[in-house]
């Protein structure tokens, strides 16, 4: 695919080194960095885990090393690995997407960067310093009070998340300010690509959710460090009170950690299938819909814990009826397939994959809403299996799909699509069969969070399938490493427009210039590019 | 000028450049805007505490009633609430002197509330004396923090416009204003939901 | 009354059922769509253009919804027949969870990490927690139920047929949660005032090696012994220990080699478990472990 150069390119400026840049590109990609190297370590916990539970009764690791791994692994995978990965894509691209030089504030950028993966390193800095915590990625109180949880661990959750926290909600406004306030001429926001748009509504989102979770955190401080009473029953304080705060947080954030990866594969859809969006406007309001939603839906976590009859319809009520702008967008990205040439690269497998295993997660998802289901089944390996199939067969496949699509443009190669779509089918075989008989497993009564099971459950097959599926995605990560590795070094150059694109980050050079773009790009339409190389089928603007 | 010999918002589009030069709008100007996402950021933060508090507010009315020192607090916020109009006044006219008074008037607040926390402590009343303890050092300490953080904010800002007027954007003095507000208008709640509420 | 493991069963099924259909479906047009418009399999040319369609955009939003208005309509159902549906408990328990054990209480009589019901008869369940929050999960017997400290919740259980139903906790409660599992033992209304009735009186005591090796040492200030001077509250109660098929709620089956083994080492089964180990001569261990099995 020959390139088509709109813009003379200029000579690279000065290039000032990862420690001290401010270039919003070299931080998107730092917080990529940042985002692999924790999925892999938060990846390698996963393995762990699942050979300690490969067979019942099992003694490889002692109970508070499990307890330990399975606490990192979701927080790491959460808040190091899902979100810097997002926010590094949204870093990299929103400023091209909307054709503006930089962000609002690039040294803010870069302290948000160095924020969120200080509080990373605090976070693992507890297993040097006397134990890492044990109490689960939302560390419910009074176990993770003081009296209970008496070691450092905690501690070091408190202060690495708040850090983190910091750092992701500096970036939010970085972001939103943005989108609000610095796209180029004629981008009005219903042209917006659609990243950028759900980009948007999850910085919001970030606004909005965070915040609950710091002012949990600086209770539970004063609670471990001051002797205060917050979460403390003893005192008089209730353990609920925590888990109000975080999932009034935690819930929002798993929309954090979809939005964006629906946002890109808005993006890739299109492309590959080399139609418009369909419902451009009905892809984009649903977000705001389910931004909306997801601020009234928390208590779904808390079905079990006796809020009342009354509370838990309610809630089930709204967690139900946030299917429905999810569905919007499902159904308009399968629209925007139909009647287009659908080239099936390794992108736009994993955005297909992405639909399909989304739909299984939001569907247990939603069977999750239906209050006496989740009384039967919460806290068991069917919620473990449900946040997987939104979090892996989602995100993470969103993730690469994106990757696929971008790195071209960052790196200025492409990745090897043979090795791609190996990495693609070996994911997708692994990850069902790791996380499929999981419903099962929690169906049948294994509760999560236990580090061993009875040999009398009958528990033990099904585990020894998870396992090995494990395995399996474990060789996929690393053909996906290769391939990384390789195609940094010799890949194909890709050219400024390698896939025959939209939207204006494919306009300028692979990578880019420092300053994005040697003039200010003007817009008229929603797929900018497209228009300029096709201007006998442009859109209707 | 940044490191990567690339000035931020150089190249901005012209229309923004226009509205930039028109500046003040929190709508238009990037710094004003990114202040007031912060604020609403922070109204989350607080809103969370100010429940905390209120969710254990009867169990600590007792303890509050009994030791709590609404009119001498009243006094103290009265000073904290002048200062919004003086910093209004310092973002107008850009002027040294109405900082001034709002960083006195700051300090005097914040003076005011240390001895209130040495009285209660004096008393025996710390965080880890009851839900009363916990609720009030965390609320009230959290409202101080942020008087401190504004007071730092307003110290740069005069620093900053002693050592070179003509650099200092007329909106830095909005910006910091903005905070300083917000940091205001949360005592407002603070202190109606703290020491008013002893009073019903 | 139908139990409630049976109504959330049926509910599942037709939620279930309805899922499916949806997957299908879904699923059903994803495939379609990359098969058929694959650009490998089309002519040359160029693809189609229509990028929106209002009243399809409605359609599926109505559609899902109605579907979903359906769904919870049917849980509002199932929600009130779980929670009583009006119907009195034959049997109240008290459960107290604790780390990481159980603790039923029937009235006066207390008993520990096996619990006994009458079948037929709903059982209300009063559950609340020492410690940390544990949750309640029998999946044959009905949902589960949190247990808060400083709390009460209620669970009804009702079990059809006789027999042995396990469960267990499912509330992360601190490192030993793996083993915090629960036996009920479902049995005919006969049996069970029997049971009951064993369980309300005190051990038998003869004043034997046992038992006044148990009495000597630090057990008593953590585990009752009715009928002897033992009342500690830290750990089960042994009143009955030996009418119980498992120790340490399930982490080894119960005799006298697996009861000397417990108490001579309980860390190396249940490493983390709030029972230290205490220094005791062999044939001390010997004659504790035979008197508690024979604490019937
Ligand atoms: C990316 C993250 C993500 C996403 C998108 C979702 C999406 C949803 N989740 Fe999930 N969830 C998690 C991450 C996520 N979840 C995590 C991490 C946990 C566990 C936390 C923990 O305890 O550790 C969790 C737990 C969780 C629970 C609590 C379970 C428990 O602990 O007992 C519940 C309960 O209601 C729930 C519900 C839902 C619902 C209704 C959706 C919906 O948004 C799904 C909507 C999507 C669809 C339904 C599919 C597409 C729609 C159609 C094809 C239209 C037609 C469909 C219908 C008519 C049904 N989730
Ligand atoms: C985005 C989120 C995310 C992701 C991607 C994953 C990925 C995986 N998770 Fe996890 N998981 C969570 C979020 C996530 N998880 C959360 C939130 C919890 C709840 C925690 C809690 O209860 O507190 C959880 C809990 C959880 C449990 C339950 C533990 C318990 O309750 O006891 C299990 C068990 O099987 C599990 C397994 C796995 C596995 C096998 C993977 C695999 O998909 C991992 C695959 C990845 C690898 C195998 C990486 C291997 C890397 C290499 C080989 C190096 C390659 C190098 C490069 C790429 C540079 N996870
Ligand atoms: C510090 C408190 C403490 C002391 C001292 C103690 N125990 Fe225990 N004991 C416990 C706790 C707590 C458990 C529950 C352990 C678990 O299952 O997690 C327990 C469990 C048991 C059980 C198993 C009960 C069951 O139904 O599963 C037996 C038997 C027992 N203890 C006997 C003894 C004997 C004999 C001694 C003295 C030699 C003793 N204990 C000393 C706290 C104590
Ligand atoms: Cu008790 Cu888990
Ligand atoms: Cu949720």
């Amino acid at each position: 695919m020959t390139a088509i150069p709109l813009w003379v390119r200029r000579p690279a400026g000065e290039r000032v080194g990862w420690l001290r840049t401010v270039d919003h590109k070299e931080i998107g990609v730092l917080y990529i960095g940042m985002g692999v190297a924790f999925f892999a370590v938060g990846g390698l916990e996963a393995l762990l885990l699942r050979a300690q539970l490969a067979t019942p009764e099992s003694r490889l690791v002692d109970p508070l090393t499990y307890d330990q791994a399975f606490t990192v692994h979701g927080v790491t995978m959460i808040l190091l690995a899902i979100v810097p990965l997002l926010v590094g894509f949204a870093n990299y691209l929103v400023p091209l997407m909307i054709g503006a030089p930089d962000v609002a504030y690039p040294r803010l950028n870069a302290l948000s960067f160095w924020l969120s993966l200080v509080g990373g390193i605090i976070l693992y800095f507890s297993f040097l310093a006397g134990g890492a915590p044990d109490t689960g990625w939302f560390s419910y109180a009074p176990l993770a009070e003081r009296s209970f949880a008496p070691g450092p661990g905690v501690d070091y959750y408190i202060l690495g998340l708040a850090v983190n926290g910091a750092g992701t909600i500096i970036g939010a406004i970085n972001l939103t300010v943005t989108i609000l306030l610095m796209r180029c001429p004629g981008m009005a926001i219903s042209r917006v690509p659609l990243f950028v748009w759900m980009t948007l509504v999850t910085t919001i989102l970030i606004l909005g959710a965070y915040p609950a979770l710091t002012a949990a955190l600086v209770m539970l401080f004063v609670d471990r460090q001051l002797g205060g009473h917050f979460f403390d029953p003893a005192g008089g304080g209730q353990a609920v009170l925590w888990q109000h705060l975080f999932w009034f947080f935690g819930h929002p954030e798993v929309y954090i950690m979809v939005l964006p990866a629906m946002g890109m594969i808005s993006e890739i859809i299109p492309v590959f299938s080399g139609k418009p969006i369909f419902g451009y406007r009905f892809v984009a309001g649903s977000s705001v819909a389910i931004a909306f939603l997801s601020f009234g839906v928390w208590a779904h976590h808390m079905f079990a814990v006796g809020l009342g009859e009354m509370e838990n319809a309610i809630f089930s009520a709204t967690s139900m009826l946030i299917a429905v702008p999810t569905g919007v967008k499902i159904f308009n990205w399968i629209a925007t397939m139909v009647g287009g040439r659908i080239r099936l690269t390794t992108p736009m497998l994993f955005a297909i994959g992405f639909i399909a295993m989304f739909v299984i997660g939001g569907l247990s998802g939603v069977s999750l809403a239906v209050v006496p289901i989740d009384l039967a089944v919460t806290d068991s390996y069917y919620v473990v299996a449900h946040l997987h199939y939104v979090l892996f067969g989602g995100t993470m496949l969103g993730v690469f799909a994106g990757g696929y699509y971008w790195f071209p443009k960052m790196t200025g190669r492409l990745l090897d699509e043979g090795l791609g779509k190996l990495h693609f089918w070996a994911t997708f075989a692994g990850f069902n069969l790791t996380f499929l008989p999981q419903h099962w497993l929690g169906a049948v009564g294994m509760p999560r969070r236990v580090f061993t099971y009875a040999a009398s459950t009958g528990w033990g097959p099904l585990n020894l399938v998870s396992t090995i599926g494990a395995a399996i995605l474990a060789v996929a990560m690393v053909i996906f490493a290769v391939n990384l590795v390789r195609s940094l070094r010799s890949g194909e150059v890709a050219g400024d427009d390698p896939w025959d694109a939209f939207t204006l980050e494919w306009a300028t050079s692979s990578p880019p210039p420092p300053e994005n773009f040697p003039v200010t790009p003007a817009v008229s339409g929603r797929r900018p590019l497209w228009d300029r190389k096709h201007p006998e089928l442009r859109d209707p603007s | 000028m940044s490191e990567t010999g690339f000035i931020p918002g150089e190249r901005i589009p012209p229309a923004l450049s226009v509205s930039l030069a028109r500046s003040a709008k929190i709508g238009q100007d990037r710094t004003l805007l990114g202040v007031a996402v912060f604020i609403a950021s922070e109204s989350v933060f607080f809103l969370a505490i100010v429940l905390a508090y209120l969710a254990y507010r009867d169990a600590g009315l007792v303890t509050a009633k009994a030791n709590l020192d609404v009119p001498r607090t009243a006094i103290f916020s009265v000073a904290l609430f002048s200062s919004s109009a003086t910093t209004a006044l310092a973002a107008r006219r850009a002027s040294r002197g109405w900082l001034v008074a709002t960083i006195a008037l700051g300090t005097v607040f914040l003076v005011g509330q240390g001895s209130e926390y040495a009285r209660l402590l004096a008393s025996g009343i710390g965080p880890g004396r009851e839900l009363f303890g916990t609720t009030f050092f965390t609320l009230t300490g959290l409202h101080g923090l942020h008087v401190l953080v504004g007071l730092v904010a307003l110290f740069a800002l005069l620093a900053a416009h002693i050592r070179r007027p003509s650099a200092l954007r007329p909106v830095a003095f909005e910006a910091v204003g903005l905070y300083w507000h917000f940091v205001d208008a949360v005592w407002v709640v603070v202190f109606s939901v703290v020491y008013l509420g002893t009073l019903l | 009354m139908r139990p409630p493991a049976e109504a959330i069963s049926a509910l599942a099924l037709v939620v279930g059922a309805i899922a499916l259909l949806i997957f299908i479906g879904v699923e059903g047009a994803l495939i379609y769509a990359v098969l058929r418009y694959r650009s490998s399999r089309l002519p040359a040319g160029r693809p189609a253009r229509f990028e929106r369609n209002t009243r399809l955009e409605i359609a599926w939003t109505a559609l899902p919804a109605i579907v979903l208005a359906v769904v919870f309509v049917l849980m509002l159902g199932t929600m009130a027949e779980i929670g009583g549906g009006g119907v009195e408990p034959g049997l109240r328990v008290r459960v107290a969870g604790h780390q990481w054990w159980w603790e039923f209480s029937y009235g006066p009589v207390t008993t520990a990490n096996e619990m006994h019901i009458p079948i037929g008869t709903a059982v209300d369940l009063d559950l609340t927690s020492a410690d940390v929050i544990h949750s309640f999960w029998v999946p044959e017997l009905g949902g589960k139920s949190d247990m808060l400290p400083g709390t009460t919740n209620h669970l009804r259980l009702f079990a059809r047929r006789a027999g042995i139903y396990e469960g267990q906790c499912s509330e992360f409660c601190g490192v030993e949660h793996a083993w915090m599992r629960i036996r009920v033992v479902a049995e005919s209304q006969a049996d069970f005032d029997r049971w009951l009735a064993a369980q309300g009186r005190p051990a038998a005591t003869r004043g034997g090696d046992g038992e006044r090796i148990f009495l000597a040492n630090i057990c008593v200030n953590c585990h009752t012994i009715r009928g002897t001077a033992a009342a500690g509250a830290a750990g089960p109660d042994l009143t009955h220990v030996g009418a119980r098929a498992t120790l340490g709620a399930g982490v080894l089956p119960s005799d006298v080699a697996r009861m000397r083994a417990w108490i001579a080492d309980p860390q190396q089964y249940k490493p983390g478990a709030l029972m230290p180990r205490v220094p005791l001569s062999d044939p001390e261990l010997d004659a504790l472990a035979a008197y508690l099995v024979s604490l019937k």
